[in-house]
């Protein structure tokens, strides 16, 4: 094996067969274009060429191009290379660089130009996509070499910031004259890992964005590098959401654990995940204490957790009786709310009112009010003995002058009238005991409107008799309410029987007395309106008020103090509306939410 | 001797009523009769009485507006009036519902005494 064999037998190997081995397209043109000769790379590229013109071939062109290098070559003779796009065999577009070098004949002349082609259309197409890949993503990008200078920036960094290209990062950034204390990409440089941490940049304008900033080394094949690569999330609006997350978190942590009403809550699988400490002290739990799904169920009223997870919305009890978990009953306001998320149910909230305290306020006022009536019953019946007193001296004086003077007919009326105020003093002591004990109201469901109904019939026939029209109305539903039938039914007939008494005195025809049922505002309403005599200023002040009688021997006066007992033991209120000469009307209102309880059977 | 004075008496009670007028009429007085403030005020007008005596708690008309119906009329205002009254508010509560209206000459609480109710008739009649 010699050099000089090499010499002579390869480079002549060289010289005839290169041309067709080497991989590169090569075609060359005279000065009218036209392709005079290629190799066989050029056509397995382009295809088949003779007569043809070099930008039928290249660019499927029928003219010549605007901008054509070769034109130049032909005349300077310089060497040029080029990036080009064109039409393979397949018509497929191509990019390729394209080496345009002149022949050089031996007066120096250029008769022909050689067109050496390497196709680069994968690799722009990669480079295409890492550019539209860096520039689209959504994040900052920027290369740092080791003096901090930027070199590189993305599209989304440039739109923001405008020009940072050979900046200092912590200048460009930050707006800062010195570098970072706390640098990710320092890091990174100094031990050739990636690095996370986070950074508030600043615009131009001072608007503060904050960034997960990701940097990584730049390595080359050796593992050496000098740029680093740091990529930043924008996390403003992330961090603004974490504040504000923060926030109603703290807010509704503060309500609950101070709030006078116990609140709890159960996830979807039934664990409690909060128990406040209103409704720890309510349901006698100790602080520490863990209460089991079983455990609280049986505190709750039975079937409660069911209701609440099987039902949309909300399920609100105004008054029920719940268990602490030593299992005394006491009674409370519950609402139970489902929880829900975009995927369905997440869990329960409830929240519990204690009623004791109300209830016990509820029974005071009741019993202040008994009082006062007691007390202003007290003051009426003097007023009623006073009366009795003075008709009985009457009867004595009688008596006595008559007898005085042997008048018989004289003896005779003070006679009468010593037993008839005898009479009534028994009547009124009677009336009175019976109002002064009472009896314990005793509720039971019952129609509302069929108490009214059985009042108007039991005055019927009355109020025919006497020409007045008794009417009984029943506006609207009225839902079956806990009421001691017999009470309530007392103080239709004392109302109903006053109407009549009320259409009696007065002397005007076409009296009417009319009994109206109906539901208001959660309240069952009774109102019984007469067009009779009506009553004046001092008659209505004390109609309530004292054992009080317009009626003479008529009344015992004590109806009215009957019948607002009566009511206010129900829960209720009674009012009353007058004008003399033209009407009254009274009404009874019995709130649902404040009715007694149901007397239950087996008690 | 001049004719009889002629008292009022106004008084839903029926007994109570009989009792005040044999008191006034064994002590020489006429006595005209009402069961209630209307016919007291009706009454009043027709029969001219020297004084009246009234109830305060009556049916369909009470005896506070009978007294203010008086003290409006320019033939009655000037008709003495003793209030009888079983009520238990005192002549001073009655006095302040008056409104302006000229004080009654007197005022007696049941049951009353028939010899100081005579005295102190008798003493606004001699005025």
């Amino acid at each position: 094996m010699t050099q000089t064999s090499f010499a002579s037998d390869h480079k002549k190997w060289i010289n005839e067969q290169l041309f067709d081995t080497i991989p590169l397209g090569i075609a060359v043109i005279d000065p009218e274009f036209n392709l005079v000769y290629a190799n066989s790379a050029f056509e397995q590229l382009f295809g088949s060429w003779k007569h043809h013109k070099c930008y039928n071939i290249y660019k499927s062109r029928e003219d010549m191009c605007s901008y054509c290098e070769s034109t130049l070559t032909f005349k300077d003779g310089t060497p040029r290379i080029n990036e080009e796009v064109g039409y393979d065999r397949s018509g497929r577009q191509i990019r390729y660089l394209q080496h345009t070098t002149p022949i050089v004949d031996e007066d120096g002349n250029f008769p022909f130009i050689i067109h050496i082609f390497t196709n680069i259309t994968e690799a722009a197409q990669i480079r295409d996509e890492y550019q539209l890949l860096l520039d689209q993503v959504p994040c900052n990008i920027l290369l740092i070499d080791r003096n901090f200078r930027i070199i590189k920036a993305n599209k989304r960094l440039r739109d923001w910031l405008g020009d940072v290209q050979d900046r200092y990062c912590f200048e460009t950034l930050k707006g800062l004259k010195h570098k970072c204390t706390e640098c990710t990409a320092r890091q990174t440089f100094t031990d050739g890992q990636m690095h996370t941490g986070y950074h508030s940049w600043q615009s131009k304008k001072g608007k503060i964005l904050h960034f997960h900033v990701i940097t990584v080394p730049l390595k080359q094949p050796n593992g050496k590098f000098d740029l680093v690569m740091e990529m930043a999330v924008d996390v403003t609006q992330t961090l603004r959401l974490e504040d504000g997350l923060k926030f109603a978190n703290t807010f509704l942590e503060t309500i609950i654990a101070t709030s006078m009403d116990g609140i709890f809550a159960v996830n979807e699988r039934g664990k409690i995940t909060i128990f406040n400490p209103a409704a720890r002290k309510l349901f006698n739990i100790k602080n520490n204490q863990v209460v089991s799904r079983e455990e609280l169920a049986a505190m709750l009223p039975t079937g409660f957790l069911a209701q609440v997870s099987e039902l949309p919305g909300h399920v609100y009890l105004p008054e029920i009786e719940v268990k602490t978990i030593n299992g005394e009953a006491f009674p409370v306001r519950l609402i139970g709310n489902r929880l829900m998320a975009d995927d369905g149910a997440i869990g329960m909230a409830f929240s519990v009112q204690d009623l004791r305290k109300i209830k016990q306020l509820e029974q005071e006022k009741l019993e202040a009010e008994r009082l006062a009536a007691v007390g202003h019953t007290v003051a009426g019946l003097s007023h009623g003995i006073k009366n009795l007193i003075t008709a009985l001296e009457g009867g004595m004086y009688m008596l006595n002058s008559g007898l005085s003077k042997g008048n018989i007919e004289r003896i005779q009326k003070g006679m009468e009238m010593l037993v008839r105020n005898i009479e009534r003093i028994s009547i009124f002591v009677k009336a009175f005991l019976s109002f002064s004990k009472g009896r314990q109201i005793q509720a039971k469901y019952c129609d509302p409107a069929e108490i009214a109904q059985e009042v108007v019939d039991l005055y019927a026939v009355k109020a025919a008799k006497l020409g007045i029209v008794l009417k009984n109305e029943k506006l609207g539903d009225v839902n079956p309410a806990p009421i001691d039938y017999e009470s309530m039914h007392e103080c239709l007939t004392n109302l109903v029987g006053n109407a009549i008494d009320a259409c009696q005195v007065s002397e005007g025809a076409g009296c009417h007395v009319t009994v109206r049922t109906f539901e208001d505002d959660g309240a069952i309403i009774y109102e019984v309106t007469d067009n009779g005599c009506g009553m004046d200023y001092e008659v209505k002040r004390k109609v309530f008020t004292t054992f009080f009688t317009t009626k003479g021997l008529g009344g015992s006066g004590l109806g009215l103090l009957m019948t607002k007992k009566i009511v206010q033991e129900h829960g209720g209120k009674i009012d009353l509306e007058s004008v003399p000469g033209k009407g009254t009307t009274f009404r009874i209102s019995l709130p649902r939410l404040r009715l007694p309880k149901v007397i239950s059977k087996e008690a | 001797m001049s004719a009889a004075k002629k008292i009022l008496i106004v008084e839903d009670e029926q007994d109570v009523l009989a009792y005040f007028e044999a008191i006034f009429q064994d002590n020489g007085y006429d006595t005209v009769l009402a069961r209630n403030g209307i016919e007291g005020f009706e009454l009043a007008k027709s029969e001219k009485p020297d004084l009246i005596a009234l109830d305060i708690t009556m049916p369909g008309q009470s005896g506070m507006k009978t007294y203010r119906q008086y003290k409006r009329h320019p033939a009655l205002k000037d008709i003495p009036v003793i209030i009888i009254t079983a009520v238990n508010d005192s002549f001073k509560s009655l006095l302040d519902e008056l409104n302006g209206f000229s004080t009654p000459e007197a005022f007696f609480n049941k049951p009353i005494d028939p010899e100081e109710l005579l005295k102190v008739v008798a003493g606004i009649l001699s005025e």
